[in-house]
């Protein structure tokens, strides 16, 4: 990122300059077609990507639509398409009490998660844009939770919250804070509470690497010129600091969001959305209705309701994006 | 205190609050280290031992051992199979990334095409869209083309973590490469083709290696795609085997952790080599699209 926005303010130079020095050396009817030549190659360079998006998302995002809208059965699996059935779907979705805490819960998973993740991520990239020793292997071991393949993070949390022989419970008993194992997962109201910092945990890396280097590209004048006019830390990093980064604390909030409505493995490996479907997240119960009970229509249903939930933010982040929407041919340097 | 001792103070203030929070974040992967060398009876003996406790590598015989050339028999005993399998599916996974992802994304950056804004704007939506949503569609589709049970299938849905990112990642790096690098090859003849592969793709091992790290990582730790589309008996990589593991063999927690310490392995040891390029990388891709 560092690089990205150094390279930002050349490149709007460099591009002008291309844009102006392109037409004035094509005169000759070789330029022209070598125009051509290089739209063709350019959309042959493209071809394999545009048939991969039309072939993996477009075509099931379509399909998933027209699932929802019918009443299917196992035997759609050979069929492919089943019988219209208008909003079915969708009235058993919001009447089902499981599907309908699965939204809510969702919803709550998400928001608890990102304040933490951010709080706790913030704070890192704070810490380690001081300088102390051992700061650069700090922060080359933070990101180890995010290299995790997902569904092993789920099942080291499982044995770590086991009530008896699990980590956590041992420690907590051995310094003293319990007297009694705590029922972590066979607890419902306790295992919303165990998704949840396995969550956390697992974004926080996330959060503090992008903001980390947001901090760094704060300019060291603007700082200095803080400082010089008497502005405490919490000013400092309230007035000067967090305005400066802003927009990448959104960018980070927006894919953490996004991130989040997803997350599936870590649940089914943790908790398989118990005890009592009281960890089910839309994701994990989409997941039961389409392939335990094979109701896939209602599975559909609720795969576009979160589908609907996720895209909320897609205007939001291709504004963000849209310096680099914008960009066609650039260089620097 | 002088100043300076005030200063070296609150720097090494600052190593104990790294020091601490790293012993937080690092714990579960350590635990699990540590629990990989237990013996079940140690594990819940109700004591959490911080070094190994007569350490034992009978979970690591129970994971590995044997191995036999039917994957079917794999399912809840040894994980030989399904680590060959994993591998399989991440080296498939990431060779499926740099075909699509590499000539797009030189397409997208050097190349004035109408079609940019819209195809860079739909990967931006791709990076959202829920997993769960594919899966549940390719299932069918998969089983209608006789995908399901797949190396293929499986591969090609594997690419949704990663083809997205790996051209949003090359599309911002290939903007650091000057124009006239190109230009220069086409005034002394090359093709457009001979330009990406001889110059362009030379040029950017570094990025393209960051990418395949990524996919390969994607189709090593994928789960949602493996249990949806494997349905079943067959193929079976390492993220499968142990969930199937927590189903069959619930109390064997310690071949579950010493299964679990394998799936690591991969990750750890693309991080330490190829640690350079990740953060740049990553960063690079994931803010400024």
């Amino acid at each position: 990122m560092r690089t990205q926005v150094r390279a930002e303010a050349p490149t709007s130079a460099a591009a002008a300059a291309g844009a102006a020095s392109r037409p004035a050396g094509s005169g000759s009817r070789r330029r022209l077609s070598g125009w051509r030549k290089q739209q063709l190659a350019g959309w042959l360079f493209l071809t394999p990507a545009i048939a991969y998006l039309l072939f993996a998302f477009a075509l099931p995002i379509v399909y998933n639509v027209m699932l929802s809208f019918q009443q299917t059965s196992p035997a759609t699996i050979a069929n492919l398409t089943a019988p219209f059935a208008g909003l079915d779907n969708y009235r058993f979705i919001l009447n089902d009490p499981t599907s309908r805490a699965a939204i809510v819960r969702t919803l709550e998973f998400t928001f608890f998660s990102l304040l933490f993740q951010f709080l706790i991520g913030f704070s890192l990239a704070l810490l380690f844009s001081l300088r102390f020793p051992g700061r650069t292997l700090a922060r080359s071991l933070v990101i180890v939770p995010w290299l995790l393949p997902l569904i092993v993070t789920g099942v080291i949390f499982r044995f770590l919250f086991q009530a008896e022989g699990g980590a956590i419970n041992q420690v907590l008993v051995q310094i003293g804070v319990v007297h009694d194992p705590v029922q972590w997962l066979n607890d419902p109201n306790l295992a919303f509470w165990t998704i949840l910092i396995a969550n956390i945990w697992l974004g926080v890396p996330f959060f503090t690497l992008l903001l980390y280097s947001a901090l760094q590209d704060v300019p060291v004048e603007v700082r200095e010129a803080a400082i010089i006019d008497g502005a405490g830390p919490w000013q400092r990093l309230r007035l000067v600091i967090v305005p400066i980064i802003l927009p990448v604390i959104e960018v980070t909030l927006l894919l953490g969001f996004v991130f989040t409505v997803k997350v599936f493995d870590l649940v089914i490996g943790l908790t398989g959305g118990g005890p009592a479907n009281a960890t089910q997240l839309i994701t994990t119960w989409s997941y039961n209705l389409s392939f335990q009970v094979f109701s896939f229509g209602e599975g559909a249903a609720l795969n576009n309701v979160l589908l609907l939930l996720a895209l909320i933010c897609a205007p939001l982040y291709l504004w963000l994006s849209r310096g680099s929407l914008r960009r066609s041919r650039g260089a620097d340097r | 205190m002088s100043r300076a001792q005030k200063a070296r103070a609150l720097r090494w203030l600052c190593t104990l609050a790294a020091a601490a929070a790293l012993v937080v974040i690092l714990f579960p992967v350590y635990a699990i280290i540590v629990g990989s060398f237990e013996s079940t009876n140690t594990l819940f003996s109700g004591t959490f031992y911080w070094l190994p406790h007569a350490a034992t590598l009978d979970n690591y015989r129970t994971v590995l051992g044997h191995a036999s050339a039917s994957t079917q028999e794999t399912v809840g005993g040894s994980q030989t199979g399904a680590v060959v399998t994993s591998l399989l599916l991440g080296l498939g996974t990431a060779l499926l990334a740099l075909v699509v992802a590499v000539p797009a994304a030189y397409a997208l950056s050097k190349y004035r095409l109408r079609v940019t804004v819209i195809l860079v704007s739909s990967l931006l939506v791709a990076q959202i869209v829920p997993s769960i949503v594919l899966a549940t569609s390719l299932f069918i589709i998969f089983h209608w083309i006789g995908l399901v049970n797949s190396y293929p299938g499986l591969i090609l849905a594997d690419g949704t973590y990663a083809i997205p990112f790996a051209i949003l990642v090359l599309r911002a790096f290939f903007f650091s490469l000057p124009n006239e690098l190109m230009d220069a090859a086409r005034v002394d003849g090359a093709s457009e083709w001979g330009t990406f592969r001889l110059i362009v793709v030379p040029l950017s091992r570094s990025a393209v290696i960051t990418v395949a790290v990524f996919a390969f990582l994607a189709g090593w730790g994928d789960f949602i795609f493996a249990l949806t589309i494997l349905n079943g008996a067959g193929i079976e990589p390492i993220t499968l085997g142990i969930y199937n593991y927590l189903g069959n063999y619930s109390t064997d927690w310690g071949a579950v952790m010493a299964a679990a310490v394998i799936a690591l392995v991969p990750a750890g040891v693309l991080l330490v080599m190829a640690q350079r390029y990740i953060a740049t990388g990553l960063t690079a891709g994931s803010v400024k699209g």
